[in-house]
């Protein structure tokens, strides 16, 4: 009798704590955006005046009214559209690359130098070689985006690659499989997961660099509008385009991509329970 | 029927460092099968019966001698179970099957249907490998090698990544799906228990390549490893098989 | 898929003589560097005559070059990059000193404090998302053209990065550790500069990394949309008169600078102060993520 109370209490202590620990983190949460919102309002008001950091409210009334009047969705469209152009080029070059880089010796050494500077030149290069090529264009964001995604693509198929499982390989060849079949049914479902992780890491950077292209060379998307804004000297027009790309961001990553990358890699297990 | 015809097989392999020996891995290996018949190679490891094996599914090709499957229908069809279950990780436990045949799909789906039922991984087909534990993915593998109808049956020790309350419900299960079918299976393994229980003919190979005896196990089936008659028979092979180890090492 | 063994000369090769040695030389290892060098050069000579825009890589280096020294003119052209270069240098300091100062602070505030934490880390990942030609052109409405604006950016852009590694570096102490040197009764001065300062350390270390390659871009883009000189200005001047050898040639000055310091400096520091976290260094990936603050 006394076990079972002695369960329960230690049961409901745990849940309480649980509970009490998603208060905090809930709280810590609410209070740090409420605090953000509070100290700009504050700083807008009595530090610098409303001209040079407008107010909270005129931010977000201005935000609404690109929303409302369907700058918003027309510009996000075309950020977003390139940004998933240039990752479609990035993955068409890149996968092919990483896969000779990861089977031969002579295009691991030839594709070397190119990938690491790729990857680790700073993204202006890109927007500058977009905009040196193209000019004031669509097309500019989107080379820089194919640019920026290669290398992280390229490396991460080699390394997939260069662990890819030579027991699929034998088994299909036991079995008589073609190499054809081969191809299409072992090598790239297993190339497949490095390529999208290739995908993930550089999304936030390519995204960055997709903007900072539009800012000099594009005339549609939000870098261009940002850049519109600033020039226009309308400072409540920059915050208020700024944030909705953050917002929107924050929500691309945390409930599109998730989901995606869930779906695809369904066969992986990684959810728990699974087991059988 | 199908025969496997094996002359004088002889497997060298290329040193692995410069100044090395080659390594003989078979030396001179005769042997035939026909028919319905269930045959171990059981061995130590470095006797040579995974080289045997590679070179009876043609994988490897020996430096010398020849291996002959024949059928009367032509050519004969090999199926292959491995040690690790070797299943597309991103396809389904059905689509694995599929993969492995070249008949059209709806004939080919019901036929594999009947082979997972046979390994009772039938409410299984839509499930995929990571969802299934190390026994059931190993089921699936015997399940795929018979439902491609080989003529040969290669078995490379599929049963030695397995705990041994699993592998000896596999063997049961084995044993079950070969009375079924009545294959011609080549089965290889380091076990000789194992083999004893499972095959009627046991190839004994010793270290360096070459076989040792050719025992006929004329025990009926099914084969229960608690039955009496099994157990003496599996440790008079065991004592044959200590004989050989120490004829080699003295 | 045949894969091609580097060392092995072609089948069927039979000459010997130069034609067999090229033959090699061309597919070593070196040989497949410089070919993709040379490649690289071909195409953008290529770009050259086929869009009337782009520079030749030629004028392009003869331009850094009269940059540089001043070249046969004089006058005018003489030492305009050290100046501007030097400014541009001093502004990125500054900020960049900033930046690690308040970026160690947050970060060991945000690692040891859940409630800092909870508070700041939304923040902190939205700051780290910005792409610094944002930071550029607020610091630049706010503070208008001169030094503020790209110091200021420097600091907005760099802070994050300390404040996020450090913070890691922090929670890298796990309790385990803090619990073994209570038992022991080690005393709070050893434990700081035995326990804390060397873990803390490598991730300052590398936050201090990302800041530098992260900052350097920032000042640039605050000089260029708001600024009369330095780096930035002079690429803006040379693409504003449309002359492209000359934003080129400053672009290429700039992306060498900081891949030369990343890899010259940084990388060899980095690996030497983390080499107890593994013997194998960063893998490539590791390095794009740091490449990738931009």
């Amino acid at each position: 009798m006394a076990q079972a109370t002695l369960a329960e209490r230690q049961a409901k202590q745990v849940s309480q704590y649980a509970a009490r620990k998603r208060w905090q983190r809930t709280g810590g949460l609410i209070l740090g955006w409420v605090g953000f919102i509070g100290i700009w309002y504050l700083i807008s008001e009595f530090v610098v005046g409303p001209y040079l950091l407008p107010s909270p409210l005129a931010v977000g009334t201005h935000m609404w009214e690109i929303i409302q009047d369907g700058q918003f969705i027309r510009h996000f469209w075309s950020s977003i559209l390139k940004v998933f152009a240039g990752f479609g080029i990035g993955l068409l070059i890149g996968t092919p690359v990483g896969y000779f880089m990861g089977r031969s010796k002579y295009w691991k050494a030839f594709f070397h130098d190119p990938v690491m500077v790729a990857g680790s030149a700073p993204g202006i290069t890109y927007a500058v070689m977009a905009l040196v090529i193209f000019g004031i264009s669509v097309d500019g964001p989107i080379l820089a985006v194919a640019l920026v995604s290669m290398p992280y693509i390229a490396i991460n198929v080699a390394e997939g690659i260069e662990g890819a499982d030579q027991k699929l390989i034998d088994m299909s060849r036991a079995f008589r499989r073609s190499e054809r079949d081969i191809l299409r049914h072992v090598l790239i479902p297993s190339i497949m997961p490095f390529a999208v992780a290739g995908v993930r890491l550089s999304f936030a950077y390519a995204w960055k660099v997709e903007q900072l292209t539009e800012v000099f060379g594009s005339s549609s998307g939000v870098g261009f509008k940002i850049r519109q804004e600033f020039e226009d000297f309308s400072y409540t027009g920059v915050l208020a385009w700024v944030l909705l790309f953050i917002i929107f961001m924050l929500l691309l990553e945390r409930f599109v991509l998730v989901r995606l990358e869930r779906r695809l890699f369904r066969w992986r297990g990684q959810e728990e329970g699974e087991k059988t | 029927m199908a025969t496997l015809h094996v002359e004088n097989i002889t497997k060298v392999f290329p040193p692995l460092t410069k100044r090395g020996t080659p390594v003989r891995a078979l030396n001179g290996v005769s042997f035939e099968m026909s028919g319905q018949v269930f045959v171990s190679v059981v061995g130590p490891s470095g006797c040579g019966k995974s080289t045997l094996l590679n070179i009876a599914s043609g994988v490897d090709t020996p430096t010398a001698g020849t291996l002959d499957l024949t059928h009367n229908d032509g050519e004969a069809g090999i199926g292959y179970v491995f040690q690790d279950p070797r299943l597309l990780p991103w396809r389904s436990v059905m689509d694995n099957l599929l993969y492995v045949s070249d008949e059209d799909k709806e004939s080919a789906r019901k036929k594999a249907q009947t082979y997972l039922e046979m390994v009772g991984l039938g409410d299984f087909a839509h499930m995929y490998p990571n969802q299934l534990s190390g026994g059931m993915q190993q089921r699936v593998g015997i399940a795929r090698a018979f439902f491609v109808d080989p003529d040969l049956l290669l078995m490379d020790e599929p049963f030695s990544h397995l705990d041994a309350i699993t592998a000896r419900g596999l063997r049961e299960q084995l044993q079950e799906i070969w009375n079924e079918t009545r294959k011609m299976v080549l089965f290889v393994t380091h076990d000789v228990r194992e083999a004893v229980e499972l095959s009627n003919r046991i190839i004994m190979m010793a270290r360096g390549g070459q076989i040792h005896a050719d025992i006929e196990i004329d025990l009926p089936y099914p084969r229960r490893p608690s039955d009496p008659a099994v157990a003496m028979l599996q440790a008079e092979i065991l004592g044959r098989f200590e004989e050989m180890e120490a004829e080699l090492m003295g | 898929m045949s894969s091609l063994n580097a060392s092995q000369p072609a089948l069927g090769e039979v000459q010997p003589g130069i034609f067999s040695t090229l033959q090699r030389a061309l597919t070593s290892g070196w040989g497949a560097r410089i070919s993709a060098y040379i490649l690289f050069l071909l195409i953008w000579q290529a770009l050259t005559w086929t869009i009337p825009r782009v520079p030749g890589p030629v004028p392009v280096f003869v331009f850094i070059w009269t940059e540089m020294t001043g070249g046969p003119h004089g006058g005018v052209l003489r030492g305009q990059f050290w100046g501007h270069f030097l400014i541009t240098l001093q502004r990125f300091s500054f900020g960049l000193v900033i930046a690690i100062v308040t970026g160690t602070i947050l970060g060991i505030l945000i690692g040891s404090l859940p409630f800092a934490r909870a508070l700041l880390n939304d923040t902190l990942l939205v700051f780290l998302a910005l792409p610094a030609i944002i930071w550029a052109f607020l610091t630049v409405m706010w503070f208008g053209i001169g030094d503020k604006a790209p110091i200021y950016t420097t600091f907005l852009t760099a802070a994050p990065f300390v404040a996020v590694n450090v913070a890691q570096g922090v929670r890298a102490i796990t309790p385990d550790l803090h619990r073994m040197s209570a038992a022991f009764g080690v005393p709070l001065t050893k434990r700081i500069r035995y326990l804390i300062l060397p873990a803390v350390m490598g991730y300052l270390f590398a936050g201090i990394r990302f800041a530098v390659i992260t900052g350097w871009n920032g000042v640039l883009l605050a000089e260029f949309f708001g600024s009369a000189e330095g780096v930035g200005w002079r690429t803006r001047f040379w693409y504003d008169a449309n002359r492209y050898r000359g934003f080129v040639g400053w672009i290429i000055v700039f992306i060498i600078f900081i891949i030369l310091l990343d890899r010259l400096v940084f990388t060899r520091i980095q690996r030497r102060v983390f080499r107890w976290r593994d013997a194998q260094g960063e893998s490539e990936i590791a390095e794009f993520a740091a490449a990738s603050t931009q």
